[in-house]
C-alpha cells in the first residue's frame, strides 16, 4: 500500500491575493520591472485577484449543512439505471476486489476502477475535468471543498435506503454534511500506537496520563515507527506536549512539536506501512498506526510469529490517559459529471447493505458505520482478534471531547507545520 | 566531381539532400522538447505560480509575467543557511562517499573483467549484471529482509561469531543507506568504465614497458588517463540518481537523521496540499546543481577528444 487514504488536509479558503504592489515588487525582483505602461500593469494585477469560495467545515460540536447550487440539482427519483460500465475512483486498495465482481452482478453492469494515490492528485485530475468517472471516494474533511468547487453532486435519497436503516445515526446525518446531502458513510478510523506486547512493555502505553509520550521513550529508540504523513506527526507531538486542538495550535506550540520531534532524529523512524511491515516483522516495537491497518494486519503476519502479540491505543479513550486523539470517517460520493447518476447511486446504497459492508471490512480492515456491526459482533463473530478490539470504533466515539477531528488548515497554516516537518527531518 | 555536387546549396559533400542529416535529429528533437522542455517548464511554472483560492492546491503560471519568486527565495534561504541546508549537505555527503566506494571498490572489477579475466570476461559481465536484471525496489526490499532484527544477516552473525545482540541495521545508520546507495548503482559505474578500460590498445601499454615503466608506473601514468573519462562517466551516470534517489533511506532506513533531497522534494509534493511549489522549486535547484556536474563531465570529455586529436 502506498500511501493509505488518509489525508488529513482540509483547504480552506485562504487566499494569496494579488496586489498591484506586490505585482510591481515581484516584476522587479524578476528583472522584468519595465518602466511603462503601469497602467496595464495594474490591470495584469487585477486578475489574479479572484475571491475565495466560503466553505461549509463542520465539526462534531458545531455541524454544518453543505450548501446547494441552482446548477447542480439531484437526479430525479424512479429513474431507470444507466449503461454500464459502471466508473469507480478510489484510493488504492480501498475496495474489497471481491465486492467487485459480486457488485457487478447485484447491479447487472461491468465495474472499472481506478485509483488514486493521494488524495492532491485525485482533486487535481477531478477538478481539472479530466477525469470521468461517478463514484468518488473522498475523506470526510474534503467534503466541503468538493462541494464548493462542485465536483459531487447531491444524492437522492430514495435511491438510499440502506443509509437510514443500516448506518450510525451519527454518520447518517453527519457533522462535516448534516443530512447527508453529499455524502454516504464510508468507513472509520481511529489514529492511535500500535504495538508488540512481546517487544514492548505495555505499562508504558496503557495506563499513562500520556501514552503519546512513549514515542519518546528512551527505551524503544530504533524500535518505534511514525507514520510517514507529515499531517499526523506533527498532530501526534502536539498532542504528546498536551495541546487539545493541532488545527487552532499557535506558532510556538508548533516550534515546540518541531522541537519535539527534533530529539526524536536519532530514535524514530518514518514509514508508511508500519502496521503491515513494521509491526509484523518486528521491526518495531511501537507504532503509531490507523485502526484500520492494524485490524488488517493479522494478514502480514510471516510464519511462526504471533498474531497476538499486537496491540492498539486510542489515546483519546485510554483509561487514564489525558491526552487526546484523532478520529475521522472516508465517504462515498457521486461526481457531478457522472454519466451514470442512477446506478452510482445503486452502487453506494450495495455499500451501504449490512452484508456487503462485511465484506468489504473482512478486505480493507477499515471499519463501516454500520448498526449491525457492532463490535460485541465484530468480535463474537471473529472478524477481529479480541485483543484488537480497542482498534474498533463505536458511534459515540465521536462524541468524546478528547476526540479530535481534523480542523481546516490553510495554506498558511500547513508552510507552518511544514516547516516543522523540515526541520524534524533535517534531524536538527 | 559528381555533377550532382556542383549545385551546392542543394546537396551536401556525400551527395545527401541537406536536410537528410538535421532530419535524423528530429525525433530526438521532437522527444526532448516534449518529454523535457515542456515538463521542465511545467515545473518551472508550479514553482513560480500561485495557490488555488478554493482548492488550496498550487497551479501553474505559464505567464512569465506573472512569475512570483518568493517560493525560490523561501527555498535558496532554506539551502543557504536554513534546514534545506542540512538536508542537502547530507545528501552530497552520501553521494560522495558512495560514489568514492563504487569507485574503490569498482575500478578493480571493471579493471579485471576487462585485461585480466581472458576467455571468461563474458561470465564475469554477467554475473556482475545478473542482480540487476531484478528491479531496484525488490532489491532493497530483499535487503530489508535480510537486515531486519531477525533477519538472515543476524542469524549469520549470531552463529558465527557469537554477537546476540547486533546493531538494528534498519533503524537510520547512515552507512546502510550509503551501502545501499553503492549497491544499487555499481554496476552502472563498472559497466562504462570496463567499456573505457576495453579500448586500451595493449600497444600503449607494451609501449610503456618497453619505455621502462614498471608496473605502478604504468597503471598510473597510462592505464589511468586513458580510462580517465570511463571513470567520469562511470561516476556522473550513478551520480544523477543517487542525489534524486528516496526509496533507498526511506527503505534501509526511515529514520529523520538519513533523508536525503529526494524525500524532501517527495514530502512537499505528495504529502502537502498546497506546498507543491517548494518542491517544484527544490526540483529545479537540484537539477541545476546536477546539471554543473554534467556540464563539468562534458567538458572533459571535450577536453580529452581535443587532445587526442592533437
Amino acid at each position: 500500500m502506498a500511501y493509505h487514504p488518509r489525508e488529513n488536509w482540509k483547504p480552506t479558503l485562504s487566499k494569496r491575493v494579488y496586489t498591484r504592489r506586490d505585482f510591481i515588487q515581484r516584476a522587479a525582483l524578476l528583472g522584468i520591472a519595465v518602466p511603462v505602461l503601469p497602467s496595464l500593469l495594474a490591470a495584469c494585477a487585477e486578475r489574479d485577484a479572484e475571491d475565495g469560495v466560503a466553505l461549509a467545515i463542520g465539526t462534531p460540536a458545531s455541524p454544518t449543512q453543505q450548501p446547494l447550487f441552482e446548477d447542480n440539482p439531484a437526479i430525479e427519483s424512479g429513474l431507470p439505471p444507466e449503461e454500464g460500465p459502471l466508473l469507480l475512483y478510489n484510493w488504492e486498495d480501498y475496495i474489497n476486489p471481491e465486492i467487485i465482481p459480486l457488485a457487478s452482478e447485484a447491479l447487472g453492469v461491468e465495474i472499472q476502477e481506478t485509483t488514486f494515490i493521494n488524495e492532491e492528485s485525485a482533486l487535481a485530475a477531478l477538478s481539472s475535468g479530466e477525469a470521468q468517472y461517478d463514484v468518488w471516494f473522498p475523506t470526510s474533511q474534503r467534503v466541503p471543498v468538493a462541494v464548493a468547487a462542485q465536483l459531487i453532486q447531491p444524492l437522492n435519497h430514495d435511491y438510499l435506503p440502506n443509509l437510514g436503516a443500516n448506518i450510525w445515526p451519527q454518520l447518517a446525518d453527519p457533522y462535516y454534511d448534516k443530512g447527508s446531502r453529499y455524502t454516504v458513510p464510508y468507513v472509520t478510523y481511529t489514529t492511535g500506537i500500535g504495538w508488540r506486547i512481546d517487544l514492548a512493555d505495555s505499562a508504558d502505553i496503557e495506563g499513562q496520563a500520556n501514552p503519546w509520550d512513549v514515542f519518546w521513550n528512551p527505551k524503544y529508540a530504533g524500535q518505534a515507527g511514525m507514520l510517514d504523513s507529515f499531517t499526523d506527526v506533527i498532530a501526534l507531538a502536539l498532542f504528546r506536549n498536551g495541546v487539545k486542538d493541532p488545527s487552532v495550535a499557535t506558532e510556538a506550540e508548533l516550534e515546540a512539536a518541531g522541537d519535539a520531534l527534533v530529539e526524536l532524529a536519532d530514535s524514530i523512524r518514518y514509514n508508511i506501512d508500519v502496521a503491515y511491515d513494521g509491526l509484523p516483522n518486528g521491526r518495531y516495537a511501537v507504532a503509531h498506526a490507523w485502526s484500520g491497518d492494524l485490524v488488517n494486519s493479522q494478514y502480514f503476519w510471516p510464519d511462526g510469529v504471533d498474531q497476538g502479540t499486537t496491540r492498539y491505543l486510542w489515546p483519546a479513550k485510554a483509561e487514564g490517559s489525558a491526552v487526546n486523539g484523532p478520529i475521522s470517517s472516508d465517504t462515498m460520493a457521486v461526481l457531478k459529471g457522472s454519466e451514470r447518476p442512477v446506478l452510482a447511486h445503486m452502487f453506494l446504497d450495495y455499500m451501504l447493505g449490512a452484508d456487503n459492508a462485511l465484506k468489504n471490512f473482512e478486505w480493507v480492515g477499515y471499519q463501516p458505520p454500520q448498526n449491525d456491526l457492532t463490535p460485541e459482533y465484530l468480535i463474537g463473530d471473529e472478524w477481529v482478534a479480541e485483543h484488537l478490539a480497542p482498534a474498533l470504533v463505536v458511534p459515540e466515539d465521536f462524541e468524546l471531547g478528547t476526540a479530535w477531528v481534523q480542523g481546516p488548515l490553510d495554506a498558511e497554516t500547513e508552510a507552518l507545520w511544514s516547516d516543522q516537518w523540515t526541520r524534524a527531518t533535517a534531524g536538527g | 566531381m559528381p555533377t550532382n555536387l556542383a549545385s551546392g546549396a542543394e546537396y551536401d559533400t556525400v551527395g545527401q539532400k541537406r536536410w537528410v542529416w538535421p532530419g535524423l535529429a528530429l525525433p530526438g528533437i521532437v522527444w526532448l522538447v516534449l518529454l523535457f522542455l515542456v515538463p521542465f517548464y511545467a515545473i518551472f511554472a508550479v514553482a513560480m505560480g500561485q495557490i488555488d483560492p478554493l482548492l488550496q492546491r498550487p497551479t501553474p503560471e505559464w505567464n512569465p509575467f506573472y512569475w512570483d519568486p518568493t517560493v525560490f527565495g523561501e527555498v535558496l534561504a532554506g539551502l543557504f543557511g536554513g534546514q534545506l541546508g542540512v538536508i542537502a549537505l547530507r545528501t552530497i555527503a552520501y553521494v560522495a562517499i558512495a560514489s568514492l566506494i563504487c569507485l574503490i571498490v569498482g575500478y578493480p572489477v571493471a579493471y579485471f573483467v576487462s585485461r585480466k579475466a581472458g576467455k571468461w570476461r563474458w561470465l564475469w559481465l554477467i554475473l556482475i549484471l545478473a542482480p540487476f536484471w531484478i528491479n531496484y525496489l525488490m532489491r532493497m526490499m530483499a535487503w530489508v529482509n535480510l537486515l531486519s532484527p531477525d533477519g538472515q544477516v543476524n542469524r549469520w552473525l549470531e552463529t558465527l561469531f557469537g554477537i546476540t545482540s547486533p546493531p538494528n541495521w534498519l533503524a537510520g545508520i547512515p552507512l546502510v543507506v550509503i551501502l545501499g546507495l553503492v549497491y544499487g548503482y555499481i554496476p552502472f559505474f563498472i559497466l562504462p568504465l570496463f567499456a573505457a578500460l576495453d579500448r586500451i590498445d595493449d600497444a600503449t601499454l607494451e609501449a610503456a614497458r618497453d619505455l621502462g615503466a614498471g608496473n605502478a608506473q604504468t597503471f598510473w601514468r597510462v592505464t589511468l588517463p586513458l580510462s580517465k573519462n570511463g571513470v567520469l562517466g562511470g561516476l556522473v551516470i550513478i551520480m544523477l540518481p543517487m542525489f534524486g534517489d528516496y526509496y533507498t533511506p526511506n527503505l534501509l532506513s526511515g529514520a529523520p537523521s538519513t533523508r536525503m533531497l529526494g524525500n524532501t522534494i517527495d514530502q512537499f509534493i505528495n504529502q502537502t496540499t498546497s506546498q507543491g511549489a517548494v518542491g517544484a522549486a527544490l526540483t529545479i535547484v537540484l537539477m541545476i546543481f546536477v546539471a554543473g556536474l554534467m556540464f563539468y563531465y562534458l567538458r572533459a570529455i571535450n577536453r580529452a577528444a581535443e587532445e587526442a586529436r592533437r
